[in-house]
């Protein structure tokens, strides 16, 4: 298999200055653009946007097209870049950021035209210096030449953006919680409803939040047509997406391919399979994604075929564990993630999941008890009742949900590496 | 919103309000769901999770929190399904894992909704074998509270409540996940007038007050509701007393005043009820020394003292503290004695005690005010003395009426509090420092177009005793004009309104010093008045009692004023005694007894009652009832009388309105505005105060106001100044207020250290060298 280079293209090529203007006009930068504001209408960027039928690159997948159809009516409405990536094991939008800041103002420019936004903020991870950076300067490029601000490319259009780092928390890729964090607020999730930023977001106003790898994609989505990327890929997957491939891998790093083809064929090929190893189990889209066997390799990489076996295509990081993995430490690895993360406003998140840490503490380190699988499983279901996926709630947002996923897949398809660190049942008489 | 739906909740079918929240529809249904961090009078947040309920959605059920949940109709409840038991269970065991169940050694034990709502919703027993979360505990966040992080659950009513309700957030979650916890900004504590409403509704014992810590179990308490009478407000609160002694005072929700909450002061001036300086036998002054003597004795001594002086003038200053009752009784005996000479003379024999008493606007054509007013109109105008130190709790509904959208107009620069809720604030432009209107009001185009053809309530009185009631005219003037206006009399001392309804004629310290006659034989009666400490007149009454022939005080502290009287008479304080008062809405309100009269003290009635009848008067009462029934009987436009029967049905357990007429015939103080503006705060050197252990520190700060201009006109570069006036100079801190007028210092009247001051002789203010660092306490 090969990859197909949309997003990715421009980087690969000139790996020296992608980030610059200079080398992103060179290579038919900002053309896209021109052609919108010359010639398009808002409406027409949307049925664009609807015809490639591309779905959201931050985890959840859902229909970009549509999301923007929900924005209401307001004088004031906002643009907000979601770069938080923090999903461990994602690696993709960093790229984005860091190695062609141009290809994402682009997009943004476009899709601030076809919602009439004046005001767009990208919130980037803390710890991001760089790609920050670089798209820092980069906006100060498109300042420069006029290609944001006031009338921007000679058009009536307005629009300035401002970017946003955020300070260490990944429940600030939670599109509310990012909504807070950019208002100065706690980072913490809002309720629900209302269930769309679209309808009241950034100090209460309409507000589209999209991730780095969406609006990328927005130029040439426009340079070519919706069609055209509805043709890549597959049917409820269209377009090209850009997976992170980590873990036990010969080959890791960031891939850009259609989405249709096997994890197995995606890791031989591309990945170079595993350090000679059997594939135990495997992330199939970050760290709060249930885990896939290693005999399940020939799942398609599409966000239904994903779905279809309980887990998710998520945010397109791929983690693989070879046969020699620990999982319970694995899994121990994952729930301390989401216990510091944890933003602590709901009950069975905050108090759950680092119970569930130190239960899992215990029996890794041989101190578990018989009644511990249960205990987890029990505790587990407090936290996301019926272990389903996707997740039931008793919490605000899914982090607490999240922390479940990795028990309950090492207790459904692992369980026996579990029970060998338990103590033995001891019948007496 | 008031559109009705119907939905259903476990199997019933039930009535609510479009948009109501599920978990308060319920309640009004009688189905009770458990919670933690919902609070009516708050914000939902949504956190706890104990109010998981079960919903019919397209998608399936669904758990969500009833507390964030708005009914509509065809909407499907299960509140006792398995799941929704389960999830209980869950969040009841979260919630245990960390707490350290020291409930045998907790205040909160016995009254502790975690406790409860374990026993009734959890699992009975815990899995959690594992180390606690540990902090320090507990920890002062202020000098009045306590935080003990181990018990807390992280409900948020606490950092919620100094949010949205008293607007000074100064408590917060810091942390996140496991590490979650309320505290204080460094180098800030929790200082606020409303701290204690957060040791109220906290739903564990992580918030404590100094004053009830370790005191008592609540199921030792004994209880009765009262008003609070620290301001004309009518706080409904809860006596919690055990063997004897008043422990704790809650607030109680009542719709029409308080909503529950109370000021610190309302909350905590309780101590002072056990004092060891409490007065408690009758004093006389014999030669130089006062010499403790019986209660016939007393009344024989003020019997004589009548006869040898041959017809004397006999006065009354009366303060805000007594109850309706009393001062119908002080006007009843003060009417036996000559009166309508007096006041055929257009003067009179009864005097209250606040120098903020002024006319008022009580005649037919202005339209009284009821609290909920504020709520319902499109803006509120005030123009008075300092609200939020006077009448911390009307400052709350001020604040949540602004809240829900109604504009708020600030005139003047004793409301500098009010100013960040202000639409318009209209101070020293608009405003001179003698407090008069620089500009025609019709030509404020921003006024107009906030009250024009509105419905207004108005909160009005003297900003200062030296204000002219003139201005107050001319706004109360406009707004009669060009709004629909309801108008709050802006009388902030505790009962002044009963003492204005049930006393004829009464008038004020002015008139006091004015129709005093040296020339005459004169006897004082001050009754619950310091005139001597409170007064802008204190040294002129010091004066006048030292001339008096017979002075006798009746109080419940030796202060300023009992000091110069020839016979104290020890009474019945807050708690003690039975009766009524009259609140700023004309809200007639029960204050009961709970506390048995302590040593010889009497009420100020049975006093007066005593000494009218051996000077042969026919005035008799057996009891306060008797008073109550005879005084509610005058009352004439109301539904119910306000009668202690009345007032102890459970229909009128908030008070009954009523509309007395009131007529005031008082003069303004002729004297301008001085460049020292001494107001009253909050806290300050009150005997009721200084007595309660708990809060006595809480305004020793002396500090005085001024804007940056006043600071460079002294040229004052530190943070500490000293302030001379004669032979008496203090230190003070400076705070910067640059919303107060050029040239103007503001100072607390009634503060330890500053009593000798005098508002209207010069003072020079000097920078205090090399003292930047002091802290003046």
């Amino acid at each position: 298999m090969k990859e197909t280079l949309l997003l990715t293209k421009h980087m690969r090529e000139n790996p020296e200055d992608s980030h610059s203007l200079k080398s992103y006009e060179k290579n038919g930068g900002y053309e896209s653009v021109k052609k919108v504001l010359k010639s398009g209408t808002p409406e027409e960027v949307l049925q664009e946007i609807k015809d490639s039928n591309i779905r959201g690159r931050g985890g959840a997948g859902f229909p970009t097209g549509v999301k923007w159809g929900f924005l209401a009516e307001d004088e004031e409405r906002y643009l907000v870049i979601n770069g938080d990536e923090s999903e461990p094991g994602t690696f993709k939008d960093r790229i984005l950021l860091e190695r062609d800041p141009h290809q994402l103002i682009e997009g943004m420019i476009i899709t601030c035209f076809a919602a009439n936004i004046s005001k767009a903020f990208i919130y980037i991870r803390g710890e991001y210096a760089k790609p920050a950076r670089r798209v820092q300067s980069a906006i100060e490029e498109a300042y420069e030449k006029g290609y944001l601000g006031k009338n921007i490319f000679g058009s009536s259009m307005n629009l300035d953006i401002v970017v946003h780092l955020g300070a260490g928390a990944y429940i600030c890729g939670e599109e509310t919680a990012l909504l807070n964090s950019l208002e100065g607020r706690r980072g913490e999730p809002r309720l629900k409803p209302p269930f769309f930023p679209a309808v009241k977001g950034l100090y209460n106003k309409p507000t589209l939040v999209n991730n780095v790898e969406t609006i990328s994609s927005v130029p040439w989505i426009m340079s070519n047509s919706g069609k055209d990327y509805s043709s890549l890929g597959v049917e409820g997957s269209t377009g090209t997406r850009i997976f992170s491939l980590s873990g036990h891998i010969n080959n890791p790093g960031n891939y850009e391919i259609e989405m249709g083809s096997s994890f197995g064929e995606f890791v031989d090929t591309l990945g170079k399979g595993v350090k000679n190893k059997a594939i135990k189990a495997y992330i199939p889209g970050g760290a709060s994604a249930p885990w896939l066997r290693g005999d399940q390799l020939d799942v398609k990489m599409t966000i239904d075929d994903v779905a279809n076996e309980g887990s998710m295509l998520g945010s397109g990081a791929v983690v693989m564990m070879d046969e020699d993995t620990n999982l319970v430490l694995a899994a121990k690895s994952l729930v301390s993630f989401f216990a510091h993360e944890s933003c602590g406003q709901c009950t069975p998140c905050r108090e759950g999941t680092t119970w569930l840490e130190n239960i899992l503490e215990r029996v890794a380190s041989g101190r578990g008890r018989l009644s511990d699988i249960d205990l987890l499983l029990d505790v587990c279901d407090n936290i996301s009742p019926g272990l389903t996926w996707p997740p039931k709630m008793t919490t605000i947002c899914p982090l607490g949900p999240s922390a479940t996923a990795s028990i309950v897949s090492l207790m459904k398809d692992f369980r026996s590496e579990v029970e060998v660190l338990l103590p033995k049942k001891v019948v007496i008489g | 919103m008031n559109e009705k739906v119907t939905f259903t909740v476990d199997g019933k079918q039930l009535e609510g309000k479009q948009g109501q929240l599920l978990i308060e529809a319920c309640e009004d249904s009688g189905i009770h769901i458990p919670r933690f961090c919902w609070h009516k009078r708050l914000d939902p947040v949504g956190m706890c999770r104990m109010c998981l309920v079960e919903i019919d959605t397209p998608r399936g059920k669904a758990l969500v929190p009833s507390c964030t949940t708005q009914v509509s109709e065809e909407l499907i409840v299960e509140t006792e399904s398995d799941t929704v038991k389960k999830a209980q269970e869950g969040v009841l065991e979260f919630l245990l894992i960390n707490h350290p169940l020291d409930c045998p050694i907790c205040d909160k034990a016995g009254e502790c909704p975690l406790q409860d709502q374990t026993m009734a919703y959890g699992p009975g027993e815990s899995r959690f074998i594992e180390e606690k979360r540990h902090f320090e505990k507990p920890i002062p966040v202020s000098d009045i509270v306590l935080l003990d992080r181990e018990r807390c659950i992280l409900c948020a009513r606490c950092t919620r409540f100094s949010d949205e309700i008293s607007g000074d957030p100064l408590i917060e979650f810091i942390q996140r996940g496991n590490k979650t916890q309320v505290n204080t900004f460094p180098d800030e504590p929790f200082k606020s007038y409303f701290s204690g409403n957060t040791v109220q509704i906290c739903p564990v014992g992580a918030l404590t007050a100094t004053s009830y810590r370790f005191k008592a179990r609540p199921w030792d308490l004994k209880k009765v509701s009262s008003t609070c009478n620290c301001c004309s407000l009518g706080c409904s609160v809860e006596l919690n007393v055990s063997q004897n002694k008043m422990l704790r005072i809650l607030g109680e929700d009542n719709e029409f005043t308080n909503q529950g909450w109370l000021s610190d002061k309302g909350r905590y001036n309780f101590e002072y009820l056990h004092s060891e300086n409490r007065l408690l036998n009758i004093h006389s002054r014999e030669n130089e020394d006062y010499q403790t003597i019986n209660i016939s004795d007393a009344i024989e001594k003020i019997k004589d003292k009548i006869k040898d002086l041959d017809n004397p003038e006999i006065k009354f200053i009366v303060g805000a503290n007594s109850t309706n009752e009393e001062y119908f009784a002080i006007n009843k005996f003060a009417n036996s004695l000559n009166r309508n000479e007096f006041l055929s003379k257009d003067k009179s024999n009864v005097y209250f005690a606040d120098d903020h008493i002024h006319n008022g606007y009580f005649s037919e054509e202005y339209t009284n005010a009821t609290f909920e007013d504020l709520d319902n109109s499109d803006a509120i105008v005030v123009w008075a003395e300092d609200i939020k130190d006077n009448l911390p709790v009307l400052f709350l509904r001020i604040k949540k009426a602004v809240k829900n959208g109604v504009k708020l107009v600030v005139f003047g620069h004793t409301n500098t509090a009010l100013e960040s809720l202000a639409d318009l604030y209209l101070g020293a432009e608009i405003v001179s420092n003698n407090f008069e209107l620089k500009t025609s009001l019709s030509n404020i185009q921003e006024l107009k177009n906030i009250i024009d053809s509105k419905k207004v309530t108005t909160i009005i009185g003297k900003s200062t005793p030296l204000q002219k009631k003139d201005s107050l005219d001319t706004l109360i003037n406009h707004l009669q004009k060009v709004s629909d206006l309801k108008i709050f009399n802006c009388f902030s001392k505790a009962n002044t309104f009963g003492a204005i309804q049930h006393i004829d004629q009464i008038k004020g310290l002015n008139e006091f010093c004015t129709e005093y006659e040296n020339s005459n034989k004169n006897i004082v009666f001050t009754i619950g008045a310091n005139p001597v400490n409170s007064s802008f007149f204190g040294s002129k009454i010091k004066d006048i009692l030292e001339d008096t022939d017979y002075v006798i005080s009746l109080d419940i502290f030796k202060n300023e004023t009992t000091e110069l009287a020839d016979l104290i008479l020890p009474t019945t304080a807050f708690g003690e005694k039975e009766g009524t008062i009259t609140n700023m809405e004309m809200r007639v309100m029960k204050q009961n007894k709970i506390l048995p009269d302590p040593g010889s003290t009497l009420s100020e009635w049975e006093y007066l009652i005593m000494i009218a009848q051996s000077l042969g008067k026919d005035i008799n009462y057996d009891s306060v009832n008797e008073l109550n029934s005879e005084l509610a009987s005058q009352f004439t436009k109301t539904e119910a009388l306000p009668t202690f029967d009345n007032l102890n049905k459970p229909s009128n357990l908030f008070g009954i309105l009523n509309q007395k007429e009131i007529n005031l015939n008082i003069k303004d103080i002729d004297q301008d505005s001085p460049s020292l503006l001494m107001v009253k705060r909050l806290y300050g050197d009150s005997s009721t105060q200084i007595n309660s252990p708990s809060i006595s520190m809480l305004g020793s700060e002396r500090f005085i106001e001024l804007s940056e201009f006043t600071l460079d006109k002294y040229g004052i570069e530190s943070n500490v100044a000293t302030l001379t006036q004669g032979s008496s100079s203090i230190f003070v801190n400076i705070k910067l207020n640059n919303l107060l007028p050029d040239n103007l210092v503001l100072a607390p009247i009634n503060r330890r250290g500053f009593e000798k001051l005098d508002s209207t002789k010069d003072f020079d203010l000097k920078e205090t060298k090399n003292m930047k660092d002091l802290s003046v306490n």
